[in-house]
C-alpha cells in the first residue's frame, strides 16, 4: 500500500539519504532511531506536507505528491508531534476538521461528517468529553484527540510522529493499543515515530531503524530488535532479552555504576 | 452535541441580533451631538433617502443628518469592520490571539504608505487606500521575519516584534507629517491616534475595498480554523496552505489599508472585538469574521459618538477611546495566554 524509493531529503544539510522500503496493509510499523535521525522527516514526506528532495513516495499506486492536499488527506492521516492550540476550540469542533477534505469550502459539515465525527470520538473514547474546550484536555486526553481528527476522514494509512512523548506509562499503552486496535478493527496501516523501544517491541509487526538518515534495518519488530544492530544505532549500551510475559523483546539499558568514590 | 460547535442557526440569531443592534446604534448615533435632533427625524430623513419618498423634516435637520452624521456614522462602521476583520484574520493566521493590525504595526506601516502617497502623488484620494494597502503589506511581511523563531512564530516574540515596528514606523509618520508642515497634509495626532472627522468622500470607495477583502477572508473561513490548530497538521486535513495564506494576508492588508487610509491609526479595535465575539460565539472564523465585522462596526461607532461629545464642544481623538479599553483588555489577555 506504502511504496517509498530512493527517497533524499535535505533542509539546510541533508536530513534523508536514499531510503527505500515498502509496506503492505494492515501493518504496524514503528520509525525507530535517535534525535536527528530523519523520522519525522520521512513522516512529513509520507504525509505529503513536505515535497521529497529526490525519490518518490507512492501510496496504493499513485505518487503522493502528485495528489491534492484534499485526496492525499483522505488517503492519510497524520497526527504531529505537538500541537499547541491557543484558542479555545470544543473537542467537537476540533476533530469535526477533519472531515475537510470531504466537505465544501463553504457552508456547514454535512450529517454524514457528523456521523463519522461521532465515531471516530467513540473509537478513540473521547466522546464523553466532545464539548470540553481543546485547551483544558491533559495531555492522555489531547492525544487521542488528535488521534480522532486524523481518523475521522477515514484514511487508510496513519502516520504518527511521536504519540506518546510525554505521556505517562498508562496512557502510552493506552495511545499504543488504540492504534494497534485501529489497524486490526478497521483495516488501517499504521506508521509510529517513536522513542520508546520496550512498547513499539510490543505493539508493532515491523520496525525500521534510522541513523542519520539513513535506513539501518527494516524487518520484522523481533528481528530488528537484535543488540548489536539497537547499540550500533543508539550508541547506547543496550542488553535485549524476551519479556518473560508477552515474549516479546525487552530492552534494558545497561547503566555503569558510579566509581566508589562517588558514592556516599 | 449541538451547543459544542457553531451550527447555522446559531450563526444566524448572532449575526441578525448583532445587524440590528448596528441599525439601532447607527439611527441613535445620528441623534448625538451638539444639536439634538429627534430620532423620528433621523428614521425619517434617512428613509426618504433611501425610499425616495418626501422628507417632512426641517431643512436643517436634514443637513446635519445627511451631510455631516450619517456620513461620520457610516466611516465609523466601515472602519471598524474593516478593523476587527482584519483583527481575527491576523489572530487565526499568526494563531496568536494577541495579534492585531495596530499592535503588529501593520496600521502604522499603513498610514507611512498613506502619507508617502500623499506627498509624493498629491491628494488624489483613490491612490492613498492602495499606498495603505502597500505599506500594510510590508510591515506584516517585516513583523513576520523578525518574529518568526526556529519552530514557527513565538506569540511573545512576534508581539514584541510588532512593537518595535510600529516604534519606528511612528517615529517616520512624525517625521514626514512634520517635514512636511505647511502641505495640506492631517496633523500628526489625526495620523497617530484615529480621526474619523474627515475624508467623507471616500467612504463608498473604501466600503467596497473593505467588504471585497472581509469576502476574501470569510472564504477561507474553514482553512482558516485548521491553520489556527497548526499550518502542517492543515495541509494533513486538506487544506491548500499556502494558497490561503497568501489570500488572507493580501485581504487583511488591503481593508487594513484602506481603512487606516481615510481614518488614520486606531488602536486595539482589532484585538477586542474578535476576542468578545469568540467568547459569545465559539472560535469558528465561519462566524467570527462576519460577527467581527458587525460588532467591531458596533463598537468604534459608540467609541466615536463618546469621542465626539465626552468633552464637546471640542472631539477628542478617537483612538483615546479605544487605547482605554483596549490597553488594559491587552494585558488580561497576555496573562491569560502566556
Amino acid at each position: 500500500m506504502l511504496e517509498v524509493r530512493n527517497l533524499s531529503f535535505s533542509y539546510e544539510r541533508p536530513v534523508l539519504n536514499d531510503v527505500s522500503f515498502s509496506l503492505g496493509s494492515g501493518e504496524l510499523l514503528a520509525v525507530l532511531g535517535p534525535n536527528g535521525s530523519g523520522k519525522s522527516t520521512l513522516l512529513k514526506l509520507i504525509a505529503g506536507i513536505e515535497t521529497p528532495g529526490a525519490g518518490v513516495v507512492s501510496m496504493e499506486g499513485r505518487d503522493v505528491s502528485s495528489l491534492s492536499r484534499r485526496e492525499a488527506a483522505r488517503a492519510i492521516g497524520y497526527v504531529a508531534q505537538e500541537s499547541i492550540v491557543r484558542f479555545p476550540l470544543s473537542v467537537l469542533e476540533f476533530v469535526l476538521q477533519g472531515r475537510f477534505a470531504h466537505g465544501r469550502l463553504l457552508g456547514f459539515e454535512s450529517e454524514e461528517d457528523e456521523r463519522e465525527t461521532i465515531r471516530a470520538l467513540e473509537l478513540t473514547e473521547t466522546v464523553e468529553f466532545a464539548e470540553r474546550k481543546i485547551t483544558e484536555l491533559s495531555g492522555g486526553e489531547r492525544q487521542r484527540v488528535m488521534i480522532a481528527r486524523a481518523i475521522a476522514s477515514r484514511p487508510r494509512l496513519l502516520v504518527l510522529d511521536e504519540p506518546v512523548a510525554n505521556l505517562d506509562i498508562a496512557h502510552q499503552v493506552k495511545v499504543f493499543q488504540l492504534v494497534k486496535s485501529l489497524v486490526a478493527d478497521e483495516a488501517m496501516t499504521a506508521v509510529v515515530v517513536t522513542h520508546e523501544l520496550n512498547l513499539a517491541a510490543e505493539f508493532a509487526s515491523l520496525a525500521m531503524l534510522l541513523k542519520q538518515g539513513s535506513l539501518v534495518a527494516f524487518a520484522s519488530t523481533a528481528e530488528v530488535m537484535h543488540e548489536d544492530l539497537l547499540r550500533s544505532v543508539f550508541e547506547a549500551e543496550l542488553h535485549v532479552d524476551r519479556n518473560p510475559i508477552t515474549g516479546a523483546p525487552r530492552i534494558t539499558p545497561l547503566i555503569q555504576s558510579a566509581p566508589i568514590s562517588a558514592r556516599s | 452535541m449541538a451547543r459544542a460547535r457553531l451550527t447555522p442557526r446559531r450563526m444566524v440569531i448572532m449575526l441578525g441580533t448583532l445587524l440590528v443592534v448596528l441599525i439601532v446604534l447607527l439611527l441613535a448615533a445620528c441623534t448625538i451631538g451638539s444639536e439634538h435632533i429627534p430620532l423620528a427625524d433621523v428614521a425619517r430623513t434617512v428613509g426618504a433617502k433611501l425610499f425616495g419618498s418626501q422628507n417632512e423634516v426641517s431643512r436643517e435637520n436634514s443637513i446635519i443628518i445627511l451631510a455631516i452624521r450619517l456620513p461620520r456614522v457610516l466611516l465609523a462602521i466601515v472602519v471598524g469592520a474593516a478593523l476587527s476583520s482584519a483583527g481575527a484574520a491576523y489572530q487565526a493566521l499568526l494563531r496568536n490571539p494577541l495579534a492585531d493590525p495596530y499592535i503588529l504595526g501593520v496600521s502604522t506601516g499603513a498610514a507611512v504608505g498613506a502619507i508617502t502617497a500623499t506627498l509624493v502623488v498629491g491628494s488624489s484620494p483613490l491612490i492613498r487606500p492602495a499606498a495603505g494597502f502597500s505599506g500594510a503589506l510590508v510591515t506584516i511581511a517585516v513583523v513576520y521575519a523578525l518574529g518568526e523563531g526556529r519552530r514557527g512564530s513565538i506569540s511573545e516574540r512576534l508581539v514584541l516584534a510588532g512593537v518595535i515596528v510600529n516604534a519606528l514606523l511612528s517615529s517616520v509618520v512624525i517625521f514626514m507629517v512634520t517635514a512636511a508642515a505647511g502641505t495640506r497634509q492631517r496633523s500628526v495626532l489625526s495620523w497617530l491616534i484615529g480621526d474619523l472627522g474627515a475624508e467623507w468622500t471616500l467612504i463608498p470607495f473604501v466600503a467596497v475595498l473593505v467588504g471585497i477583502g472581509i469576502a476574501v477572508i470569510y472564504a477561507n473561513a474553514r482553512s482558516l480554523n485548521l491553520m489556527m490548530t497548526g499550518e502542517e497538521e492543515a495541509s494533513a486535513l486538506g487544506v491548500e496552505v499556502r494558497r490561503a495564506k497568501i489570500a488572507v494576508y493580501l485581504a487583511a492588508s488591503l481593508i487594513t489599508g484602506a481603512a487606516v487610509a481615510v481614518s488614520g491609526v486606531i488602536g486595539f479595535v482589532g484585538l477586542i472585538i474578535p476576542h468578545a465575539v469568540r467568547l459569545a460565539g465559539g472560535s469558528d472564523n465561519r462566524l467570527v469574521i462576519p460577527a467581527s465585522a458587525l460588532a467591531g462596526g458596533a463598537f468604534l461607532l459608540i467609541s466615536d459618538t463618546v469621542a465626539r461629545t465626552i468633552i464637546a464642544p471640542r472631539e477628542l481623538h478617537i483612538g483615546v477611546i479605544t487605547a482605554f479599553i483596549g490597553a488594559p483588555f491587552f494585558i488580561v489577555l497576555l496573562r491569560r495566554t502566556t
